[in-house]
């Protein structure tokens, strides 16, 4: 990487000579020192290197950036990463072979991580502006780097608005920041839903298209960062559309299959973008410019 | 010739300007004078692109497959070998015979593009091998034909309007000389074999050109794609590369239609049909002659369990 | 020019061996590629390999680390190619500017891949010209002078009876005095020769930027009728670097983590868990070879793709020619 001076830009435009040499394909070894069970389906990895005898964070990431976990003799696959001082965490759906082999680890396992990969979210150019966050499902892990990012950062940014919804509340990750943390926040508003609630739930039932309809947040001086499945992002995009967001103002990330992580291997490209070096995150208007195949 | 390729672009326009079907699958004249690949048309006004003459080596059968789901009907013309092909697609439920329209043509016997001299100018080039032992260069089925070639599901000479010049030059005549390059190799010891193959081996590049060719290996999921289920491994080293070219040589046995398509393709000159070729002599041997993809009704010896079966390897 | 008789190569050969790897073009068991020196090797510099040199900074199949796991302890030791020195012999102009591809995608751009580079920085490349263009040979269209390269270290030319020689980088020189040391070299004030005009030839000027137009072009839905989703262009063009990382167990503790060649031509290439693939069919395969090739490479690093070694041509089953997909955006219609 070009020294301490990563940014997307310059990475673009590093020539051979201002590369740091390291060998970015081999994993640094870690720790799961801790893991939250979210959802059935969903958990929360705590993940830190030994360092002379402390457990300390394997490297820091910017919001919305990654990182490739590995298990020995079963897989690797890239995550969303939230920064902590003294460790990361990443948030995992189990869905295959190597997230099914994570679901059954236990704190203390080595794991293999590496990273930071990725572009992240601009967040100095959100400065001083409005925040909506929408986000459906896992697609809260990546959202969530962000918000812990404004909420650390508070008077940097104006309003904060987060609408978020699973399927059922069980399927509600880090309601510990919904419903303890976050709300807390000033001038933090934090709006949740479910598609099917059940005997407790009191909060609001619908899809999140139709829920941001009714909450009709201004778009005024507003940035929108929205992430999940890609049925929700397509209708909820309609309206963002229909509520004024311009599409310079929509920011999301985007997913393709990774194995390198480091723009070599090819698979993850849309048109000459890399996802993994180039992304994940893109607006809406940069979106627009790109072949239409993800 | 010239009259026959008159015959495929009059037929083929017939078909699609009358709807019956979607598209057709034959062949053009390429980019030089001896090459003369596969062409798909779905417009009847491209009927006048379509080329036959002794560079059509393709067998186009297996790209029948990506029609497998779909609802339309589609035209292919095909040489005796090449019929062979939708035979075992048929076979194999892989494509349901009110979907395909095959055209039956006489072979001229397909000559070695491997041997041009001069690519500027047109020369003689010497026959293909596998069209020295062809045995059957009359479609085993079709539902239409050309040039006076008449369907046989019987080994036999050729037939139609090339007949005389592909006799000439020698198609069929060495049809009982096809397993000579077996006897070859079994000839050699054991510690002969295993360096002969390995070396063959070792030269594999993965790219998986015999497999994708092929109208044997049709399955939706071949096991060599997913190295998930750790099966197989992607690395293209010797043991991994023998072990995907025994192991798809052992799913084609008695299926293989001997098109020597595998072979033809593999950008590496692995002699696959050597492989091929030792299997369908041991069905031979073992159970008495017998062509794949020639008969419909007859499953195959190793499809199906006859009480008297030999039992060598239980 | 300084030059070397044709009938002293192997001594040529000889002397460039005793300095250290020498990989030559020749023909083992009937396939033509590069292969490590030896005095009894069949050395066959009449046309180009069939199998690109790539192969020797990015090998089909490398070991990029081991890995052990013991219960929840495991480790990771990483695998590292030797980072000695070599010379490859006889690279013709398409195949170095192949290399120079490969160099912008595994050196430049925020990371290194250090397995390439390792490779890479040890090796000193001596081009040869070319005087006859092999079958399917259409480097002159793609921008290249078949005759010579600037992006070799040293560079051959055909003068008939000798090779001329001429070094361009100091790694270059070396190998040139190492000849001269040897006594090989002479004076030669013979003709370079050249090839004759190129059966294959297409105008390649201002495609990339016609491609941006035409992603939904209706083309790509005739185009990949006769492809049948193979490995072999990809496999064996010089420029294609795509990669798969998987892993192979010893047994239950320990394995060793691998790099291998793949192509955006295979099915599990993009595919997602849960079964998304955002290019399914042949049709979003296919499109994406040529698109990578003649745009989207262009867009990133500045130059096509493809340097015209013809090696897709020659060997694509069904005659899938990149050259005339080429012609057929030229021709195409764009709206608007
Ligand atoms: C930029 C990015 C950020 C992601 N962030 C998160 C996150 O924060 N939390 C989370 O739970 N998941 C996230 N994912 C998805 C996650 O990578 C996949 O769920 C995971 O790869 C599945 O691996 P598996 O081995 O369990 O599944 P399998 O289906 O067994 O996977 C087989 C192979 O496919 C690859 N693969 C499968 N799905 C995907 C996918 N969606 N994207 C890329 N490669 C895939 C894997 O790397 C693996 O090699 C993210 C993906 C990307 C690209
Ligand atoms: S075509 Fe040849 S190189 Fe390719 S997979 Fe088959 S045997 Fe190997
Ligand atoms: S273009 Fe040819 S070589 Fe490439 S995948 Fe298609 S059939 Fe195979
Ligand atoms: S695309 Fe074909 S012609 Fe071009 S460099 Fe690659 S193999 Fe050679
Ligand atoms: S994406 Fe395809 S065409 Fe591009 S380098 Fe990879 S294999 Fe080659
Ligand atoms: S994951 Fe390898 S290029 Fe993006």
């Amino acid at each position: 990487m070009v020294k301490d001076n990563a940014t997307p830009e310059n990475l673009a435009k590093a020539t051979t000579e201002e590369i740091k040499r390291i060998n970015p394909l081999i994993p640094m070894k870690a720790k799961v020192t801790k893991i939250i069970e979210e959802t059935p389906d969903v958990k929360t990895f705590y993940i830190s290197k030994e360092e002379n005898g402390q457990m300390v964070v394997p490297f820091h990431t910017a919001p919305g950036q990654l990182a490739m976990l590995s298990l020995p003799g079963v897989g690797e696959a890239m995550f969303s990463a939230t920064d902590a001082p003294d460790h990361l965490q990443l948030s995992i759906k189990k869905v295959g072979t190597l997230t099914d082999e994570l679901h059954e680890i236990v704190p203390g396992q080595t794991v293999g991580i590496r990273g930071p990969y990725g572009n992240g979210f601009p967040m100095d150019q959100i400065k001083g502006k409005n925040v909506l966050f929408i986000a459906g499902g896992i697609g809260l892990a990546p959202v969530r780097t962000a918000v812990r990012y404004c909420v650390d950062h508070r008077d940097d940014f104006a309003k904060l608005h987060l609408v978020y919804g699973s399927r059922s509340p069980a399927d509600l990750v880090f309601q510990y920041d919904l419903f303890e943390t976050w709300p807390a926040v000033r001038d933090f508003q934090v709006s949740v839903t479910v598609d099917r609630g059940d005997d407790n739930w009191k909060g609001n039932v619908g899809f999140v298209p139709a829920f941001l309809e009714e909450l009709k947040p201004n778009p005024d001086n507003t940035v929108c960062i929205i992430c999940g499945p890609p049925i929700m992002i397509k209708f909820t995009l309609g309206i963002l559309d229909k509520l004024g967001f311009t599409a310079e103002n929509v920011i999301t990330t985007l997913e393709m299959r990774m194995k390198c992580g480091i723009g070599k291997c090819g698979r993850c490209n849309i048109g000459s973008c890399y996802i993994c070096l180039d992304g994940p995150v893109f607006t809406l208007a940069e979106m627009k410019k790109m072949p239409n195949e993800y | 010739m010239n009259s026959l390729i008159k015959e495929m672009q009059a037929l083929a326009q017939e078909l699609l300007a009358s709807g019956e079907v979607k598209g057709v699958f034959g062949w053009t004249k390429g980019s030089r004078w001896y090459l003369t690949p596969p062409l798909f048309i779905q417009k009847a006004e491209d009927a006048i692109k379509l080329h036959y003459d002794e560079f059509a080596i393709n067998n186009l059968t297996s790209l029948l497959l990506d029609y497998r789901n779909s609802d339309d009907k589609i035209a292919i013309f095909v040489k005796g070998c090449d019929s062979r092909g939708i035979l075992r697609l048929i076979q194999d439920k892989q494509v349901n015979p009110e979907k395909v329209l095959v055209i039956g043509l006489p072979c001229p016997g397909m000559v070695d593009k491997e041997a041009v001299k001069d690519q500027r100018h047109v020369h003689d080039l010497p026959l293909l091998r596998k069209c020295q032992e062809c045995r059957y260069p009359n479609p085993v089925l079709a539902d239409r034909t050309l040039g006076d070639v008449q369907v046989t599901k019987e080994p036999g000479v050729p037939i139609g309007i090339t007949a005389e010049r592909a006799i000439q030059k020698g198609v069929g005549s060495k049809g009982k000389e096809r397993y000579q390059e077996v006897k070859e190799i079994e000839a050699l010891s054991a510690d002969e074999k295993y360096a002969f193959w390995q070396k063959q081996h070792e030269k594999c590049l993965r790219c998986y050109a015999c497999r994708n060719i092929c109208p044997a290996c049709n399955c939706r999921e071949c096991i060599f794609e997913s190295d998930k289920k750790g099966w197989v491994n992607k690395a293209a080293t010797t043991t991994d590369n023998a072990f995907f070219g025994i192991t798809r040589a052992m799913h084609v046995a008695g299926r293989c239609v001997d098109c020597g398509e595998c072979e033809r393709v593999c950008p590496a000159g692995i002699p696959i049909m050597k492989i091929n070729r030792k299997i369908m002599q041991d069905i031979d041997e073992l159970f008495g002659t017998y062509d794949a993809g020639t008969d419909l009704e007859e499953a195959g010896p190793l499809n199906h369990f006859k009480l008297d079966d030999p039992e060598e390897f239980l | 020019m300084k030059a070397f008789p044709k009938a002293k190569l192997q001594e040529v050969l000889k002397t460039l061996a005793s300095k250290g790897t020498l990989y030559v073009p020749a023909l083992v068991d009937e396939t033509h590629r590069y292969y490590p020196y030896r005095a009894d090797i069949q050395v066959s510099l009449e046309q180009n390999s069939a199998i690109s040199p790539k192969e020797i900074f990015f090998p089909s199949t490398e070991k990029i680390y081991n890995f052990t796991a013991y219960g929840i302890d495991g480790d990771y030791e990483e695998i590292l190619p030797d980072r000695t020195a070599c010379v490859l012999f006889g690279v013709r102009s398409c195949d170095m500017q192949a290399i120079l591809c490969m160099d912008d995608v595994f050196l430049t751009r925020g990371y290194i891949d250090e397995y390439y580079a390792t490779r890479r920085e040890g090796a000193t490349i001596v081009a040869l010209g070319c005087s006859k263009a092999g079958a399917d040979c259409f480097c002159s269209s793609m921008g290249l002078n078949p005759v010579e390269h600037e992006g070799a270290d040293a560079q051959l030319y055909d003068l008939g009876d000798y090779y001329g020689i001429q070094g361009r980088t100091e790694k270059g020189e070396k190998v040139v005095e190492a000849l001269a040391v040897a006594g090989l070299l002479s004076e030669s004030s013979a003709e370079v020769l050249v090839p004759e005009e190129f059966v294959l030839q297409v105008d390649s000027e201002g495609i990339a930027e016609k491609l941006q137009a035409m992603f939904e072009h209706s083309l790509w839905d005739q185009l990949w009728r006769k492809c049948i989703n193979c490995g072999t262009c990809t496999y064996l063009c010089p420029t294609c670097h795509c990669f798969d990382i998987s892993e192979k167990k010893k047994n239950q503790h320990c394995g060793v983590k691998i790099k291998c060649w793949d192509s955006c031509m295979f099915n599990e290439y993009a595919m997602m868990a849960g079964g998304h693939n955002p290019r399914p069919s042949k049709k979003e395969k296919v499109r994406q070879r040529f698109m990578h090739k003649l745009r989207y490479f262009p867009e990133r690093y500045g130059k096509y793709q493809c340097t015209g070694c013809g090696r897709c041509i020659a060997k694509c089953p069904v005659n899938l020619e990149i050259t005339d997909v080429i012609n057929q955006v030229r021709e195409a219609k764009v709206n608007g």
